[in-house]
């Protein structure tokens, strides 16, 4: 009896910052809480200063559209990141995507078959990541860093010297932008892809996989988990993700052009820093948190547009906001750098 | 005293293998190089000509400069600075003001370059205090240091006719001026990182932190010495940048980022730290530069140059984590 106390007071102390599972302490200590509380701060800061009509349906629409795009792609690409292989060219893929459906639209393609061969070509840059990554065991940063350059230079390509392609599909238009109950539809969906992704994060078996996988590969590796099919079935996805992405924006915007989804991937990768996943650690953050960083990060952006405040403030605040987060995750316990 | 010799002695333990790994490298790059050279060459005569000279040489000299820098911080075990594009904009704007000012251009040049280590002592002291990971820090710095920017300018240039503007434009030897300091910081931080003991304690803590640690090799020193070290070459780069460059804005040096990751990984500097040859940045940042100048012969679009870029950088790291999965192994 006394033997065991002894073991697990010893337990403890090894553990250093031990803390007793207390489920109401975690709901307002972890990861998703500080941003959930950011996030109301965020709130608060836009009725108080904008007024109510920072909450009105028509100032939620605004929102809700921009963020239609990195919702599905961070959702997607969270995977990648809780599975420890960060997917820098998201920003990229979703460029390529919407100018090569842009491009098979205005030759005349049935838009099934246009999304479906995009899909396809999308699904391929993914599985290249994965090559060079998993197979060759490249770093995830430089090898997507290269995807996203070579795929941006092909998009340049592809919109050819007009810098852009018009393909304009009223169907597809009147889908994407379609209202529901004041709000737009694929705002609605890409918050059920969301809920939808937390529900496979944390019930399912292969939610439990990319985590395992992300936290300690050797580990995981040992509890018999494949640890290269698990990376590359979310570099899949993140690629996925990314093309049904630049699919939406081409639909929002009736054209696609070189410059579209550029410098997306650090605007998303950004905010879910904020919402507590890590570039450089799998197996933390949540699809809720990481979607409540992004709606925190277009609300400031929202704020400070209606106040006419020069937009360059904004990268101040994310860039401040992301050292808070990362130092937080580390005060809570996260990886100290040496 | 014996305790001093060790240390000197000990990183030096592994270099055999890497000398060979070194020679592969070089030769390759070598190859590499010449293959795209004699290639232009067949297909357009008049490639081999002194303008491509002069348009390679002018390119190698920033990207060179930069590359040290960040090879600086790679084999230290810093992985990547993301922050270059602030600090060499912050060092170019300083260059800009001060040669507006008439001040000497020695002393344009000094204000430059300590500029560059205090935005690399500045990044530092939040890597060590607040112990955030590098590529985090550096993230940030650079957005926040990108905004803050165009918040302070739009568009800057040096004045016509200024000291620093005629060292821009200068040649020496049939090669632009701004070569040469070039040629000399990688021959120099090449032999200084080789063989003089701060440079083998970069590497070693680069290499393993812990044993480096366990020879009383100071990690937070290491850490804001290289940083600010790295910093330094930022700022001149930023002398040879605002020299040369014409009007730039906060975002000019966006595109030269991912031409001094790759030169440094082609070069054979591991991003993992602890492994690497300077002197292959000459080959690397030369192999690369050259590249633009060929495909305008090619008469291939400017765009076309990212892809190339690109599928180089995905094959060097895909080579980079194959050798490093391979010395793990045996």
């Amino acid at each position: 009896m006394t033997d065991t106390t002894a073991n697990r007071s010893a337990g403890q102390e090894t553990l250093g910052a031990y803390v007793p599972h207390h489920p109401i302490r975690d709901a307002l200590t972890g990861s998703v809480a500080s941003i959930a509380f950011t996030f109301i701060v965020v709130i608060a800061v836009g009725l108080l200063w904008v007024g109510p009509r920072f909450l009105s349906l028509g100032n939620v629409s605004i929102i809700g559209t921009f963020l239609v795009v990195p919702l599905i792609v961070g959702a997607c690409s969270g995977f990648a990141l809780l599975a420890g292989v960060v997917d820098l060219s998201i920003g990229s893929i979703v460029g390529i995507s919407s100018a090569m459906f842009a491009l098979f639209l205005s030759m005349g393609w049935n838009i099934w078959l246009a999304a479906g061969v995009t899909l396809l070509a999308c699904l391929l840059f993914g599985g290249i990541n994965a090559l060079a990554i998993v197979r060759f065991g490249a770093d995830p940063i430089a090898a997507t860093l290269g995807m996203l350059t070579a795929l941006r230079g092909i998009t340049w390509v592809l919109v050819g010297n007009q810098r852009m392609i018009p393909a304009f599909d009223l169907n597809w238009f009147s889908i994407v932008t379609m209202p529901v109950l004041g709000l737009p539809l694929f705002f609605l969906i890409a918050i059920g892809l969301t809920l939808a992704a937390a529900l496979v994060v944390t019930k399912t078996r292969l939610g439990r996989h990319v985590q395992a996988v992300g936290g300690d590969a050797r580990a995981a590796a040992r509890a018999g988990i494949s640890v290269n099919r698990v990376r590359t079935f979310a570099l899949l996805l993140s690629a996925l993700g990314a093309g049904i992405g630049g699919i939406i924006y081409e639909g929002q915007l009736g054209s696609a052009a070189g410059a579209t989804g550029f410098g997306l991937e650090f605007q998303v990768y950004a905010a879910l820093m904020i919402g507590g996943y890590s570039i450089l650690r799998g197996g933390v953050g949540n699809p809720i948190g990481g979607a409540l960083g992004l709606l925190a990060v277009a609300g400031v952006t929202n704020i400070l547009d209606l106040q006419a405040i020069s937009p360059y403030y904004v990268n101040i605040i994310v860039g401040l906001l992301l050292l808070a987060a990362v130092l937080l995750d580390r005060l809570r316990g996260g990886d100290a750098y040496e | 005293m014996s305790l001093d010799r060790t240390m000197e002695s000990a990183p030096a333990a592994t270099p055999p293998k890497l000398r060979l790994g070194d020679w592969g490298t070089g030769l390759t790059l070598v190859a590499v190089w010449l293959l795209l050279i004699a290639a232009t060459g067949l297909y357009r005569p008049d490639f081999l000509s002194h303008q491509t000279l002069l348009a390679v040489a002018f390119t190698m000299s920033v990207v060179g400069v930069l590359a040290i820098g960040m090879g600086i911080i790679s084999i230290s075990g810093g992985f990547i600075d993301l922050s270059q594009p602030a600090g060499l904009i912050l060092a170019s704007l300083v260059a800009v003001r001060l040669s507006e000012a008439g001040v000497p251009f020695a002393l344009v040049i000094l204000g430059s370059v300590l500029t560059g280590m205090v935005w690399g002592a500045f990044n530092a002291a939040i890597v060590v205090l607040a112990k955030i990971n590098p590529v985090i820090v550096t993230l940030a710095t650079n957005f926040i240091g990108l905004a803050v920017l165009y918040l302070v300018f739009q568009l800057a240039q040096v004045p016509n006719g200024s000291e620093i503007y005629n060292f821009g434009r200068a040649r020496l030897l049939e090669v632009p001026l701004l070569w040469w300091p070039m040629l000399l910081l990688v021959i120099v931080v090449g032999y200084l990182m080789r063989s003089t003991r701060y440079g083998r304690h970069a590497v070693a803590v680069g290499g393993n932190r812990a044993a480096a640690q366990a020879r009383g090799i100071s990690l937070k020193k290491t850490r804001f010495a290289t940083f600010t070290a790295a910093g330094g070459f930022v700022g001149f780069a930023a002398v040879l940048f605002a020299s040369a460059a014409g009007p730039f804005n906060p975002s000019s040096a966006n595109t030269l980022q991912l031409n001094v990751i790759a030169a440094v990984i082609l070069a054979g500097i591991s991003l993992a730290g602890g492994r690497g040859n300077f002197w292959m940045l000459l080959l690397s940042v030369g192999f690369l530069s050259t590249i633009p100048t060929a495909l305008v012969f090619y008469g291939l679009s400017s765009d076309t140059q990212s892809i190339f870029q690109g599928i180089l950088l995905i094959i060097a790291v895909a080579i980079d984590g194959y050798r490093a999965r391979r010395s793990m192994q045996t």
